[in-house]
């Protein structure tokens, strides 16, 4: 496939604050392959150069240097015909509180240049599809955080977009709200939409993307199949609970199939150099010593451990 | 999870300038309408002008040579021009909350064409120019006022606070967009307090003396005032006193509207 | 209210019970000064807008003050000066109310009531903080018109009679807007009250004698206590120390913050019980 015709594609894409000695590097030189109909996922801790990212690729902001194409079209040249196939919806859903939310769907309509006659329809379908039906004549002051970021993503889908940017979409939500989102996301993805996504929840990334790419202080660290990249930080962990009497005896055992691993309380833990496949010879090992294997969990790499690998630091609040 | 359907088929429909345009100016009417704190002093303000500045400075009609035996009729098209001027710097207001809120951010998202974005609150303000002036007038008619040209002396009065509004919205926008917070209001409300009060808001420029004088005479709002009064004065509305005001207007509105034109687009540069 | 927080930064801790209430007062009018000159944005304005429109008058009501009504003065800046530091005082002491409905609204009003700082400490505190930037306000405009050709009859004896009755007007006003601070809570309340203020100023004999207005006009002026404040002001200016014009100048606004206080102690009353 040409490049052209991918959803979204960044060459060396560059946006700098300041300037002299204050410049600021928010996002140096990043690179993006999306490919029509997948759902990428850009992760990053704040300030890491995702939104800004995002803001170029979405026309609101003029790269400093690089290419960038969205849904074909050059995101400085052809920037009108860029905005007429990209849905966003943007980080904290800043919607006008003093707007109810059908007024704002009708206003989007308009401004996306829908013929009169659907702009009624499409607002009501969109209202109903987020689950905001009964709230549609209500101001937005009135709603909640959720109610907001579904909104939010109605509206940057009254023009059927193909591609659809997420900026952090279910930040600060709560998990309910989260995982109803994250449903939707995943509806309109088989519908045929592209999806980038960006955000800082490690475990949104691994429910959502098909790819990732980490970013961090404005420079892709790690790009790939969240299953790749956790399968490149290593072995997977299999943890052990055996009696206490014959501890020492199975962690000697263990030892022979990789470097142990710091476990919970009351098990053992090795990281298995020949991976998953492993798994039946340790078993059979202990048996024949005559262990009694009481639990036995084998636990992948997170993209915990893939962040952590690829930027010397742990995301905080990340699940282990 | 990926389906192999065929890429959607590029949007290629353009939206018609006239209808965001509309869809702005309609929101940003219905808005204002919403937020009474910003709204009623918007009109109560130019009411109260009119009639305080007549009830205090009654006297200065007996002063000879005084264009107006009514010093309603003196202060009533100043107060109107005060409430035109802010009705276009509200639209600046509004434009510094929506960029604070990052609800701008939405609007720009949008196809829209650009010039709309401009012209969308542009005629949000002067429909609300035109409703300030008709209530100042109504009031205004209530305590005193007489027109002297009638209708269509009344009509430089519309025409001259059109211009105001249109180059206050260029004047607030611009400012809105270079400063994006409130930073900007203080400066429209001041920059535009001075010019309008360095004229002969107050009193005719032949009653004047030393720097005022000097001043009031080059500054182009002192032609837009003398406009807007035409039809409230004694002296017979000609040519003369007639397109020194309409220059002046058209001149002002284009600069501040280009002004905001410009700072719009350099919106995405920062 | 809960449990005793945190307190006050500018609370002393151990403070002599003896001393503690004159200590809490003078510390609590130093961070009302200072909150007020950290913020040049709105303490400009309260400087600024009077000089302003003491400046455009004098240059368009020259001729004014030859018509019948008008008291003999040399020019009308004169006659302006009063007016002006009333308007002054109007802005300056609406900015101290609103700092503290914005004391209210984040929540340092309550740190402090929790702390144990006086409950009159917290308002005189405010209060004098007002006054002292009255009496500077109304000492600035007599100095920056002065080169301009300003002239004060009653001498220095005036100018300390302008600087008392600016102090007192800036008591009252700075009251009443309290109480509207302490009723709302709302910094916004505040700012829409302002208005009225101006309302009151503009219907007063403020910037025209009473003389030269007519009908409803000039009763309103006539009942107007601000009238009155700024005509004995003004004679201070034009004619010369008196009884009459001390008395106008002084007693005027020492009743209107009679009342204001009354009526501020009201809504603190009111905000204590509500919280």
């Amino acid at each position: 496939m040409s490049e052209t015709a991918l959803p979204i594609v960044a060459e060396g894409l560059q946006r700098y604050f300041g300037s002299g000695d204050n410049i600021v590097k928010a996002v140096d030189g990043v690179d993006l392959q999306i490919q029509p109909g997948e759902i990428f996922g850009f992760l990053g801790p704040n300030g890491a150069g995702k939104s800004t990212t995002v803001r170029m690729l979405t026309t609101l902001l003029r790269p400093t240097g690089g290419k960038g194409r969205v849904a074909g079209f050059d995101i400085v040249s052809e920037a009108d015909s860029v905005r007429r196939n990209i849905g966003v919806a943007l980080q904290d859903a800043a919607i006008d509180p003093l707007m109810t939310g059908t007024e704002l769907l009708r206003l989007q309509a308009v401004l996306y240049g829908l013929p009169k006659a659907q702009h009624h329809q499409r607002a009501g379908e969109l209202l109903e599809r987020v689950g905001l039906t009964a709230a549609g004549g209500r101001r937005v002051g009135t709603y909640s955080g959720g109610m907001r970021r579904r909104l939010d993503l109605a509206l940057s889908l009254i023009h059927e977009p193909s591609v659809l940017f997420l900026d952090e979409p279910t930040t600060g939500l709560d998990p309910m709200s989260r995982i109803s989102l994250w449903e939707e996301i995943r509806r309109l993805n088989n519908d045929g939409t592209t999806v980038l996504l960006t955000t800082q929840y490690l475990e949104e990334a691994d429910q959502l993307a098909e790819r990732i790419a980490i970013i961090d202080h404005g420079v892709i660290v790690r790009k790939g199949r969240p299953t790749e990249l956790k399968a490149e930080v290593g072995s997977p962990t299999l943890f052990v609970t055996v009696d206490e009497s014959t501890h020492q005896i199975a962690t000697g055992l263990l030892a022979k199939f990789g470097e142990l691993r710091p476990s919970p309380e009351g098990s053992l833990g090795v990281g298995l150099h020949e991976g998953p496949s492993a798994v039946s010879n340790v078993v059979r090992e202990l048996d024949d010593a005559g262990i009694t294997v009481r639990n036995l969990e084998l636990r992948e790499p997170s993209l915990d451990d893939v962040f952590a690998e690829a930027t010397g630091y742990r995301l905080e609040g990340a699940e282990s | 999870m990926r389906t192999d359907q065929a890429a959607r088929p590029i949007n290629t429909r353009r939206t018609p300038h006239s209808a965001a345009a509309v869809g702005l100016a309609k929101r940003s009417i219905v808005n204002i309408t919403r937020l009474p704190s910003a709204f009623l002093p918007s009109v109560l303000m130019p009411v109260f002008q009119s009639i305080a500045f007549a009830g205090t400075f009654f006297a200065i009609i007996q002063i000879p040579g005084f264009p107006t035996d009514r010093s309603i009729n003196w202060f009533l098209p100043l107060g109107t021009l005060m409430g035109a001027g802010f009705a276009g710097i509200g639209i600046g207001f509004s434009t510094i909350r929506d960029l604070e809120t990052g609800f701008y951010d939405r609007i720009r998202l949008t196809p829209a064409p650009r010039s709309a974005l401009i012209t969308g609150p542009l005629a949000a303000a002067l429909i609300r120019a035109a409703l300030v002036t008709t209530i100042v007038i109504i009031v205004g008619l209530i305590f005193g006022a007489r027109p002297t040209h009638g209708p269509t002396g009344v009509l430089f009065l519309y025409v001259a606070a059109a211009g105001i509004a249109a180059l206050g919205t260029g004047w607030g926008l611009g400012l809105a967009f270079r400063f994006r917070d409130m930073r900007a209001a203080a400066i429209m409300q001041l920059t535009f307090f001075l010019l309008i009060f360095l004229t002969d808001a107050q009193t005719p420029l032949f009653i004047m003396d030393g720097w005022l004088e000097l001043v009031a005479r080059i500054n182009p709002f002192t032609n837009v005032i003398r406009l807007a009064r035409l039809g409230f004065l004694d002296a017979p509305i000609t040519w003369n006193n007639i397109w020194g005001g309409l220059i002046a207007i058209v001149a002002i509105s284009a600069l501040t509207l280009t002004f905001a034109r410009r700072s719009l687009a350099r919106l995405s540069d920062s | 209210m809960t449990s005793p927080v945190t307190t006050a930064p500018l609370t002393p801790t151990r403070a002599p019970a003896e001393t503690s209430t004159i200590a809490q007062t003078w510390a609590l009018s130093v961070r009302s000064i200072q909150s007020l000159l950290r913020q040049p944005s709105l303490i400009v304005p309260s400087l600024i807008f009077p000089l302003f429109f003491a400046a455009l008058g004098t240059s368009s009501f020259s001729r004014a003050t030859g018509l019948p009504g008008f008291p003999a003065v040399d020019s009308y800046l004169d006659f302006a000066l009063a007016g002006a530091i009333v308007q002054g005082i109007l802005f300056g002491s609406t900015t101290g109310a609103t700092a503290l409905a914005t004391d209210i609204e984040n929540g340092f009003f309550d740190r402090l009531l929790a702390s144990p700082s006086t409950r009159t400490g917290i308002i005189v505190g405010r209060m004098a903080g007002g006054m002292a930037y009255g009496a500077f306000q109304t000492l600035f405009f007599v100095l920056v018109l002065l080169p301009f050709g300003l002239s004060i009859k009653g001498g220095i004896g005036g100018v300390v009679g302008l600087m008392v009755s600016g102090t007192i007007l800036a008591l009252a006003i700075g009251a009443l807007m309290s109480a509207m601070a302490l009723l709302t809570g709302s910094a916004e309340a505040v700012q829409g009250a302002f208005p009225l203020l101006f309302i009151a100023l503009f219907f007063s004999s403020a910037f025209f004698p009473r003389e030269t207005m007519s009908g409803i006009y000039g009763t309103m002026a006539d009942f107007n206590p601000v009238s009155h404040l700024v005509e004995g002001m003004r004679d201070l200016v034009i004619e010369g120390v008196s009884a009459s014009a001390l008395a106008r100048a002084i007693l005027v606004p020492a009743a209107l913050a009679v009342v204001s206080i009354a009526l501020s102690l009201r809504a603190l009353r009111h905000r204590l019980g509500a919280s």
